[in-house]
């Protein structure tokens, strides 16, 4: 596979802690290193196995091939590694087909609710999430931190990803329920008994309210790495995610009131004094007549072509289109989350399927995918310091997850304003730290 | 060792996507099919990380089409599958199934139990060891009048070794104390992978689903691997497959490789691009498609592909 640090393995001497940046998920893995671990210990100390050495080309030794199927060997014995739960930690949770459900004992009223209506999801009545498709009667656990809401009758509905998700990882036990078994005893419970298998979980989950594959890999990949990702408002295609711009109005109006202290107003005037009338570009020189008394003011005449500030206002934010829209919240893991009231989000992302959007998008709907994020200026000391930084980090910024058949990339998208970086004000505050001097070229 | 499912695979088509839950299947196509997909799934047994992931397995479609067109797998819409199937299962069946779980989850249960009793021994064992051990050397120091120095060392390692031997085996009683306290008899849950059983591995016609659809780089796909080489997705990598000459588990990939009409004008600037990503990751950027037969015969035809390897002549 792309290996571009492949050399590393045959120089030895170099030290391993210096290519740390080696993104292990990038490649497959010899599943032979998965050995090495004790699945038995409590999964406290695990460390992740160091990368395997792999072979050049297949020759036809009996060396080779017993690698080979051992490697074989031990992938399939993960694979088939089972999902238990022990009755102590047992969470049970029960697939409800048609969106939340008030609970059984308060559905007595009209016994006929089941066969009758199962178009229209109570999920508004009851307080949770409409496309919520799985119950947890009795939930436990730290992941309920921020994963479920929980209704009037203490019971943890789950959107479709979050149900698979947590099956697959083994800590949910989904059962059918009643109504989709056929099974005839009724005891007052929706739970059937028969555990969903992860074949079943996926049949009913996966392509369930939005939910698709691309969504799914992101949305498990993100929480494998302890990142809390919520869905945002742009998920169902048809409604407009933009973000209400009362965060966009807030932070407008910081950087317009900067550095406008009482020195600056009087220059403003001296400006305005010196100024012969802007639009003189026609008949004379850029620069023009008048009295010059720094450079800044030369430059700034000099500035004709119109440049793109990311922190005007749009007019009327353009429409978003899918799948250039916004649809996860992600927070990073140290982020304090809390699930009734998330907080502005670390980062937004978009899902793009590689094999149905094979080009890059245009700029009208980058444009327009930027402009549904808030505001998010660079700030703080390392971003004021540092002219890169700040352009790298741009004005707002958003993610795309780009997903071919499961293999996820992830882009940053970020607005930079190389207008708002006036380089002649800089070189003014930095010119007298001594003569620049050229870096040597070359290592 | 080697284990033959019965073919043909079914492969479930769910919302757009061809996957395989049973490990025998996966194991299967990719012993001897040359078929790696790509995992996409969670490993119950560390959940935390990206680097090893567990079942599904998601197939490309142009995976899941190679593989019914040999005849090896079938495409089942497994939402139907399971929809009817859950519904029309038997009372007996239920019951049945319900019993297999249970043992099962019994026979894990007492696995565990006994791991756990094993390690607790081994525990014991290890700091019965380390006392006689300890308790002979003490004897020796106190003969010798000089303790050499690396004698002196071990020892004054020996008691944070011990202290640890002593946390673990806390743990691991309190831990074997947890495991007795439930009563033997109890099973653990049991979340299986594939739904066969229950559902009858057997599916009507109405339930398959006819040949995916593949996109125009099928011929290209259907080429490589019938020369052999293993295919998986490649735009993390900046191309449309990268083709590795054995199972990717043992070796790095040799090409990256862009599918390409035969008639098709190619930016000059693309070729270079690839070629220069190609060799800075010391692979043959490639670029191939189906020749186009005047006879007009199957456009399509694996065997009619020509490829092309650039690289970087680095003059």
């Amino acid at each position: 596979m792309a290996d571009i640090d492949e050399a590393v393995i045959h120089m030895p001497s170099q030290d391993a802690s210096a290519h740390i940046d080696t993104d292990l998920s990038d490649e497959t893995q010899d599943f032979r290193m998965l050995n090495s671990i004790s699945f038995l210990t409590d999964g406290s100390q695990q460390s992740l196995p160091k990368r395997g050495e792999k072979d050049f080309e297949p020759n036809p030794t009996l060396f080779q091939a017993d690698i080979l199927s051992a490697s074989r060997q031990a992938m399939h014995n993960a694979l088939s590694y089972p999902r238990l739960h022990h009755p102590k930690t047992q969470v049970v949770g029960i697939y409800s087909p048609n969106g939340p459900i008030p609970l059984r004992s308060a559905q007595k009223l009209d016994t006929i609710t089941e066969e009758s209506e199962p178009s229209k999801p109570a999920g508004t009545d009851i307080g949770v999430h409409p496309d919520s498709c799985v119950y947890v009667p009795a939930p436990k656990g730290q992941y309920f931190k921020s994963i479920g809401q929980a209704d009037r009758w203490n019971r943890v509905w789950l959107l479709p990803e979050e149900a698979l998700y947590l099956l697959e990882r083994g800590t949910l036990d989904i059962r059918w329920p009643c109504s989709e078994v056929g099974c005839a005893d009724d005891e007052g419970t929706d739970d059937s008994g028969i555990p969903m298998s992860l074949q079943a979980a996926y049949a009913a989950f996966m392509g369930r309210s939005g939910l698709t594959s691309e969504r799914y890999s992101v949305y498990t990949g993100l929480r494998r790495l302890g990142y809390t990702i919520i869905r945002a408002p742009g998920w169902h295609d048809a409604e407009e995610g933009a973000e209400t711009s009362e965060s966009q109005q807030i932070a407008l109006q910081k950087p317009q009131g900067l550095g406008l202290g009482i020195a600056g107003v009087f220059r403003q005037l001296l400006q305005w004094l010196y100024k012969p009338g802007s639009a003189t570009t026609a008949l004379g020189p850029v620069v023009g007549l008048g009295i010059h008394r720094s450079y800044d003011d030369i430059y700034q005449k000099l500035s004709i072509i119109p440049w793109y500030d990311p922190t005007a206002s749009p007019s009327s934010p353009a429409p978003t289109t899918p799948p250039y829209r916004v649809v996860f919240h992600i927070y990073k893991p140290s982020t304090p989350f809390k699930k009734s009231a998330p907080p502005s989000p670390d980062f937004r992302l978009a899902v793009v399927n590689a094999r149905t959007h094979t080009t890059i998008p245009t700029s009208a709907q980058l444009g327009a995918l930027l402009e549904s994020t808030p505001l998010d200026p660079p700030v703080g000391e390392k971003m004021s310091r540092q002219l890169y930084q700040r352009l790298r980090y741009g004005y707002r910024n958003v993610i795309l997850a780009v997903v071919d058949e499961g293999v996820v990339s992830y882009l940053r998208i970020a607005d930079s304003a190389f207008g708002k970086e006036k380089l002649y004000k800089q070189q003014n505050t930095k010119g007298n730290k001594g003569p620049w001097r050229p870096r040597p070229k070359g290592r | 060792m080697d284990i033959e499912p019965t073919l043909p695979i079914p492969i479930s088509y769910i919302g757009g996507s061809y996957f395989l839950f049973s490990i025998d299947a996966v194991t299967y196509v990719r012993r001897e099919h040359h078929i790696c997909g790509v995992l996409s799934g969670t490993l119950p047994q560390i959940p935390q990380q990206n680097v090893f992931l567990g079942l599904p397995l998601k197939l490309m479609p142009e995976e899941a089409r190679l593989l019914v067109e040999k005849g090896v797998a079938c495409i089942v819409d497994e939402v139907k599958v399971q929809k009817d199937g859950m519904r029309a299962l038997m009372e007996e069946d239920r019951k049945k199934y319900l019993r297999e779980l249970e043992s099962q989850g019994q026979h894990a249960m007492r696995l565990q139990h006994d791991r756990k009793e094993q390690q607790r021994e081994k525990a014991l064992k290890k700091i019965e060891e380390k006392k006689a051990a300890k308790a002979k050397k003490s004897a020796e120091k106190q003969q010798q009048e000089q303790p050499d120095p690396v004698n002196n060392e071990a020892a004054a390692k020996d008691p944070v070794v011990d202290l640890f031997a002593h946390d673990q085996q806390s743990s691991r009683r309190s831990s074997s104390a947890t495991a007795a306290a439930a009563p033997f008899g109890t099973a653990m849950g049991v979340t299986p992978a594939t739904s066969y059983p229950p559902l009858p591995y057997e599916w009507s016609a109405e339930q398959r689903l006819p040949l995916p659809d593949v996109p125009s780089s099928y011929p290209l796909f259907a080429h490589l691997h019938s020369e052999g080489y293993y295919l998986s997705p490649g735009l993390r990598f900046g191309c449309q497959y990268l083709a590795y000459p054995g199972d990717p588990l043992r070796f790095h990939s040799h090409f990256l490789s862009v599918s390409a009409e035969w008639d098709e004008e190619l930016d000059l600037m693309s070729i270079v691009a690839g070629g220069r990503l190609g060799t800075g990751v010391k692979k043959g950027f490639m670029i191939g498609g189906a020749e186009k037969k005047l006879e007009g015969s199957e456009a399509g035809d694996p065997s009619s592909v020509r490829t092309f390897s650039i690289e970087w002549g680095g003059m």
